[in-house]
């Protein structure tokens, strides 16, 4: 079965760049680009994919622009509605702001799968999702196999449906893979892997518009954080070298500035680039599926401020964001042409640069302590806005081994510049965790003030495992997922709540662990002793000390003897009579 | 009942006779190191990799088994890329590439199990070996080895016992028509000394007491590339058979190995193959590198042989026919395990719901200071009744 069927033929179209022009919402296919320019030379690339199929359509497997492969494990595992990730790198929040998509396209660093399953009991529900993650691990060619029960948690706040369900007998079950994720390339997997973050998400979900029959939409959209100057590099000498002395960009307005000494600001300068830098090749064009207008058509969207300029090439309409709206421009492909532009070289200190979103709050996770034994855990949230407070759910998802004390869970404000008293911890919903059965689970509710820095600590052991348990690489260290913060209280333009996700780093849990190397020393130091000992011992025992002449006579020797004394009485016999013959 | 013997009595014509040219073609590539410094070893397996498939075996009849990500290794200065040679010519991984077992996946547990295809339930396809006793099935191991083991991401190992024994269990259950097992390690030769199921070729990198060594190394990546027997096979391969329609035999293959290049002594063994050695030096190339199917036709000289599987069809059509009767009304052998199954699913079933699993619980602060009072006084009096006691007592 080949693996990354999955993704839609007309995925496959986009490893061209054929920017399909989109659709009015009778048709079942959507897809856009968005680009980014982000502070400090990088750029944020987000493509979205979306896919409609009707309900009956989808329950009796007659699929067109669903994926036959996903849609068959999903059925077969009874899921109603799937949310799978795969993320790596950090977000980093003060310099880029707020995360795409509000971080809900965003998930665990490694793999995260959540989904609502249908069934009668709880057993029964768990033996669905291994089954789910069983299909979706040869789908997808990530050892999603190793989320079972040990790393499977049933969250009650943080995660909500968001599809429309009329059967109400679902089970949310919530898991993890931290670390390497292991999914093999889509578009062009030596520019995503060379980003500095990014994250696929696949999300299957129901809708039901009123009046009209249900459909299933399948969104999946990938999100990464290119450096230019890094994704220019070419591919068969990407190793940096140093540049020659004239291209060497420096600040002038140093004292010291002369020609033998330069302070670089190449960073704060943003290279120019065009499609066929970052990606490799420019979009070819639009797709035949196409639509000819709407505000949908336009799938390649770049946010740059109007004051901007950008040379396109001959293959696109462009259209800017009316005034009120946040600026930006679209581009609306022709079918069969190529289609790329030129975005001069920016620096920050001459461009303006586009107003990024600032993130509602920041969440930084360590773990504190030292030694094998027991360590702690800290969280640390700044809240940078001076008048609003900010409700959130910290969800943690702990492996067994990290056993934390919840009598030791603590918060308080490191420092603020709010007046009162505030209680943080406002609710605690915790799963203790069974010994290579399940992990810890725990919600903790929580209210950070205004303007303040506040600290979330706990204490935990450290256990040891047993031999087999480690992996090969032991002394590596453990990968403890990251906890996921959901925003909570917040509603978007029309009024509706809004989900904001944002998600900590993952962390590098020191195990006490043992020396593999010391089965085999002490078998071989044990068996030299003992057979040095025994070898000692009896030769001790059994050697007795006697004068020459009074050694026994040995019988062995008596009987080698003998028959030598015949052997040469025999030969002189034979002789002798030869001797006697001749003579 | 007459339309469905019929209906068999047509099919009986399109029965194959026994097979003696293999239907399908498989392809199991594990490379058994971890760590940056390996890199030739999987660079080793993806070459393979790439010439099975260039050669026409799909993914889907390919097993590849990668224990660590080099192509996304932070130390690889070629973001998504391995290479196995220093001019970089050819990237084996970036695109169009299915890994099936990686990381931690590739243990000897799940090796055996993928020979012999013992799995439990829901393990998807594409991580089985889905042979049958036509299929011919190429094994490339390459790794750290030594004097009849072979060293598993640098935790455990996987002897030529194990081997021998897994690949007999794979003769009975008849998934393999023919096997070439070819394996790069130090000391190579002593893995398959052990074998002993038929229909085997195998061929290793080096004799026993002889280290096999690396070809060369890129001063870029920073680490040796390639493997040399392994160069030396590829070379054979990218020059010699460079197509489907290649006559060339495994004969030539091993022919071509230059002890001289090499710095060790590949060897072969050919008396587990059926024919020995002329038989095997027969064999093409492509007919375990590539994807060449045989049809075979049933041979229709003999009537005797139709009369017989004509009758074997009646009993087979009588048998279904008395099941199908049987299965109305419930008597079926079947059924009787299929209803004690039901019993004992339903005992698994309470079993479980008595150690049904508790939910989070919500904790309150309250709750925390009650119980401190709670435990401290009883303390108190247990320490009060204890203080009693030893008063009580003279």
């Amino acid at each position: 079965m080949k693996c990354l069927v999955s993704l839609p033929e007309a995925l496959w179209v986009l490893l061209t760049f054929v920017s399909c022009l989109s659709i009015v919402a009778a048709t079942d296919y959507f897809e856009r680009l968005d680009l980014t320019p982000l502070p400090l030379g990088s750029l944020l690339a987000s493509f979205e994919f979306r896919s409609n199929e009707s309900l009956e359509a989808y329950a009796s497997q007659d699929f067109r622009y669903f994926p036959r492969s996903l849609g068959q494990v999903l059925q077969h595992a009874g899921t109603k509605e799937l949310h799978l990730r795969f993320t790596t790198g950090r977000w980093d929040t003060e310099t880029w702001g707020a995360r795409p998509w509000d971080g809900t396209k965003e998930g665990a660093t490694g793999v995260e799968l959540w989904a609502w399953i249908e069934s009668d009991t709880e057993q029964e529900a768990m033996r669905k999702w291994l089954t789910l993650n069983q299909g979706l691990s040869g789908l997808f060619c990530a050892s999603m196999n190793f989320i079972d029960e040990t790393r499977t948690t049933k969250p009650s706040l943080s995660f909500q449906r968001t599809g429309d369900h009329r059967n109400a007998s679902l089970h949310l079950l919530h898991g993890v893979l931290p670390g390497k994720a292991g999914v093999a390339s889509l578009l062009d997997g030596h520019k995503v892997f060379d980003a500095s973050w990014q994250s696929m998400s696949v999300d299957v979900r129901p809708r039901c518009v009123s009046g009209q029959n249900c459909l299933v939409e399948i969104d999946q959209t990938i999100d990464m954080v290119l450096n230019i100057a890094r994704a220019k590099r070419p591919r068969e000498d990407p190793i940096p070298r140093p540049v020659q002395p004239y291209e060497l960009i420096c600040d002038e307005t140093k004292p010291y500035h002369s020609q033998d000494t330069c302070y670089p600001i190449d960073a704060l300068e943003t290279p120019a680039w065009s499609l066929k830098d970052v990606f490799g090749r420019p979009a070819a064009g639009a797709c035949p599926l196409a639509e000819e207008g709407g505000p949908e058509a336009k799938s390649l969207c770049l946010n740059i401020p109007h004051s901007q300029g950008v040379w396109i090439g001959a293959g696109g309409f462009e259209v800017r964001s009316p005034p009120g709206e946040a600026e930006k421009r679209c581009y609306q492909m022709i079918a069969g042409e190529p289609f790329d532009f030129d975005m001069p070289k920016t620096s920050v200190r001459t461009h303006k640069q586009i107003e990024l979103e600032e993130e509602l709050i920041t969440a930084e996770r360590t773990m504190t302590g030292h030694g094998a034994a027991k360590g702690g855990m800290r969280t640390v949230f700044t809240n940078p806005s001076a008048t609003e407070p900010v409700n959130l759910v910290l969800f943690e998802s702990l492996p067994w081994f990290l056993r934390p004390f919840m009598h030791t869970l603590k918060a308080q404000i490191v420092e603020s510049e709010f007046p009162f008293e505030w209680e943080i911890i406002k609710d605690l919903y915790y799963r203790p965790a069974v010994d290579r059965r399940r992990g810890t689970q725990i919600e903790v509710v929580l209210s950070i003030p205004p303007a303040s820095v506040v600290m979330v600590t706990y204490d935990f052991d450290k256990a040891i495992l047993r031999y087999t348990e480690y992996p090969p690489d032991a002394n590596r260290g453990f990968i403890v997922a990251p906890a996921v913060v959901r925003i909570l209280d917040k509603a978007d333009a029309s009024g509706n709540a809004k989900a904001i996700y944002l998600r900590t780093t993952s962390l590098l849990l020191a195990l006490p662990t043992p020396d593999f190397s010391m089965p085999y020393n002490v078998i071989i130091l044990t068996s030299t002793v003992m057979a040095l000992a025994f070898g000692s011992i009896f030769n001790i025992l059994i050697r007795r000390f006697v004068a020459f002449d009074e050694v026994p006579e040995n019988k062995i020797g008596k009987l080698v003897k003998s028959a030598r004394l015949r052997v040469a009485t025999l030969k002189e016999k034979i002789t002798g009579t030869k001797a006697d013959k001749t003579e | 009942m007459h339309l469905k013997s019929a209906i068999f009595w047509a099919v009986a014509l399109l029965l194959p006779a026994i097979q003696c040219v293999h239907t399908s073609n498989w392809a199991v590539l594990v490379s058994t190191s971890r760590f940056w410094f390996n890199y030739r070893h999987l660079s080793n397996t993806l070459s393979l990799y790439r010439t099975v498939k260039r050669l026409g075996i799909p993914d889907s009849q390919i097993l590849l088994l990668l224990p660590d990500d080099m192509a996304c290794n932070p130390r690889n200065a070629f973001p998504g890329t391995v290479y196995s040679n220093a001019d970089r010519h050819m990237d084996l991984y970036g695109e169009n590439v299915e890994v099936d077992y990686r990381g931690y996946e590739v243990t000897v547990e799940n090796f055996i199990r993928l020979l012999t295809d013992r799995w439990e339930e829901g393990v998807p396809s594409s991580k089985r070996l889905m042979t049958d006793e036509g299929s011919n099935i190429l094994i490339y191991m390459t790794g750290h080895g030594g004097n009849e083991f072979l060293k598993f991401q640098d935790s455990e190992e996987i002897s030529s016992w194990d081997l021998a024994d897994a690949f007999s269990q794979m003769r009975e259950k008849k998934r393999y028509n023919e096997m070439l097992f070819m394996i790069d390690t130090c000391q190579a030769n002593t893995l398959y000394r052990q074998f002993y199921a038929d229909g085997m070729i195998a061929t290793g990198s080096s004799e026993e007491d002889e280290s096999s060594y690396s070809h060369h190394a890129d001063n870029d990546v920073g680490v040796a590339v390639i493997d040399r027997w392994t160069y030396y096979v590829l070379q054979f391969l990218e020059n010699e058979v460079t197509s489907l329609q290649s006559e060339k035999t495994l004969g030539d293959l091993f022919d071509s190995y230059d002890v001289e290049k090499i710095h060790s002594r590949p060897g072969v063994r050919w008396d587990l193959f059926p024919g020995g050695e002329e038989a095997g030096r027969n064999r093409r190339v492509v007919d375990f590198f590539g994807n060449v199917q045989g049809v075979e036709v049933q041979d229709q000289n003999s009537k005797d042989s139709l009369r017989e599987d004509l009758e074997s069809l009646m009993r087979l059509v009588k048998d279904y026919e008395d099941f199908a009767a049987a299965q109305e009304k419930n008597k079926t052998m079947m059924h009787d395990a299929m209803s004690q199954r039901g019993i004992v699913q339903k005992l698994q079933v309470q079993q479980q719901n008595q150690q049904k699993a508790v939910g989070s619980m919500r904790l309150k602060k309250e709750n925390l200071s009650v119980r401190q009072i709670t435990g401290v006084a009883l303390l108190a009096g247990l320490g009060g009744l204890w203080y009693l006691g030893s008063k009580v007592v003279i």
